[in-house]
């Protein structure tokens, strides 16, 4: 029924408990905010239920949000915040890292090579501090511009880019440092 | 290395994570509307001011001039005794000379732990890091004192690296990533002193 719904109509409608309504906007943004919270702390068992917390507090909190602003703003603030407070619980519950999967493909050499290629793109970014992944993750994965990735992580634009710079040059050394480097040239 | 080839890697490696676990987001709008069925977002500060002042739409303008009006001949006049009225209190003394909700001052927290060996306690007042808790007289009952300003806070004991989030002594027990954490308001109606 709301699925040929503008986003203003839908956001209106889950206002008045509409919860259907609200069910669009969440098939609408749930990949973009899961694949966040999987960026910010590589788990999918936590970035599920970051994403599902995410918007359950977006809806509760609904009457906070304001119409002129872009909603994708918003709903990433609030799971980067969800992330950050994880990480703070995530210190009492230490987790191991979960194996890293490999997909099927339709040339299995090929698939391999790239899983394997990715893999250690992402153990690279694993070793940087959380700092620095995480405007990675908003400018690369959520394609987000500087002020919109300034105002989700509550710092300076300036702040934003020289992270990104800082991380940009901590993940080449250490990829270097542990022969990834043609991987990423090839 | 390039920039393009770094840039093209991550945004490949972050795209390829999110495929690889996306079926773990099947169904998820289904399953929040129904978690959600029957529920309201919460009512926001506007709402509340404009429920107060303008009952009607016809007459929310004039009555916000009243209102804005009636507040800039309070702040004029407040304003000239306001020295003698208000001196620099701190939160509590605030809170009792406005005679809102009840008195509050240290809060206590305790734990009974006699095998523990270390105990301490995360929560929203101490940016979820850690406050030792003590067993000075070696009784098995771990305590810390704190003094907090008037709110809601969420807290959990971590007794020996364990999470324990179901404080007895708590006002509300609420369930979050997974886990309970035991929730405290302080120099509110009805809660903690």
């Amino acid at each position: 029924m709301y699925r040929l719904f503008d986003e203003v109509s839908l956001l209106r409608a889950s206002l008045q408990g509409e919860t259907e309504a609200w069910g669009e906007i969440v098939a609408r943004y749930k990949d973009a905010v899961f694949g966040l919270c999987l960026g910010f702390l590589h788990n999918p068992a936590d970035a599920e239920d970051i994403t599902h917390d995410a918007f359950i507090r977006a809806y509760e909190n609904l009457r906070r949000y304001k119409l002129d602003k872009k909603f994708s703003t918003w709903i990433f603030t609030i799971a980067s915040n969800l992330c950050r407070n994880r990480l703070r619980h995530r210190r009492y519950h230490p987790v191991i890292p979960p194996p890293d999967e490999i997909a099927g493909g339709s040339d299995p050499a090929v698939e391999y090579a790239r899983d394997v290629r990715l893999g250690q793109v992402r153990k690279a970014l694993d070793q940087l501090p959380y700092l620095y992944r995480t405007p990675l993750v908003l400018r690369f994965y959520n394609e987000l511009a500087y002020n919109e990735i300034a105002e989700i992580l509550a710092v300076p634009e300036g702040t934003v880019k020289t992270r990104i710079h800082r991380a940009k040059i901590q993940l080449k050394r250490i990829m270097e440092k542990d022969g990834l480097t043609d991987h990423v040239q090839r | 290395m390039y920039n393009d080839d770094l840039e093209h890697q991550l945004k490949e490696t972050f795209e390829h994570e999110a495929a690889l676990h996306r079926d773990r987001l099947e169904g998820l709008e289904s399953r929040i509307s129904e978690e959600l069925e029957g529920r309201l977002p919460k009512p926001g500060f506007g709402d509340l001011i404009r429920d107060l002042v303008a009952p009607s739409k016809a007459g929310r303008m004039g009555q916000l001039v009243v209102l804005a009006a009636t507040a800039a001949v309070f702040l004029i006049v407040g304003g000239l005794f306001l020295p003698e009225l208000s001196p620099q209190l701190n939160p509590a003394e605030r809170l009792a000379e406005a005679g809102g909700g009840v008195a509050f001052g240290t809060t206590v927290f305790l734990v009974p732990a006699p095998n523990a060996s270390e105990v301490v306690l995360v929560g929203s007042f101490n940016n979820w890091e850690a406050t030792p808790l003590a067993d000075e007289d070696l009784d098995g009952i771990w305590r810390v004192e704190l003094t907090l300003d008037p709110g809601r806070y969420e807290y959990a004991f971590v007794v020996d690296g364990q999470w324990w989030g179901q404080d007895p002594a708590a006002d509300e027990t609420v369930r979050s990533y997974g886990g309970y954490s035991s929730v405290r308001y302080i120099g509110l109606a009805g809660g903690d002193a």
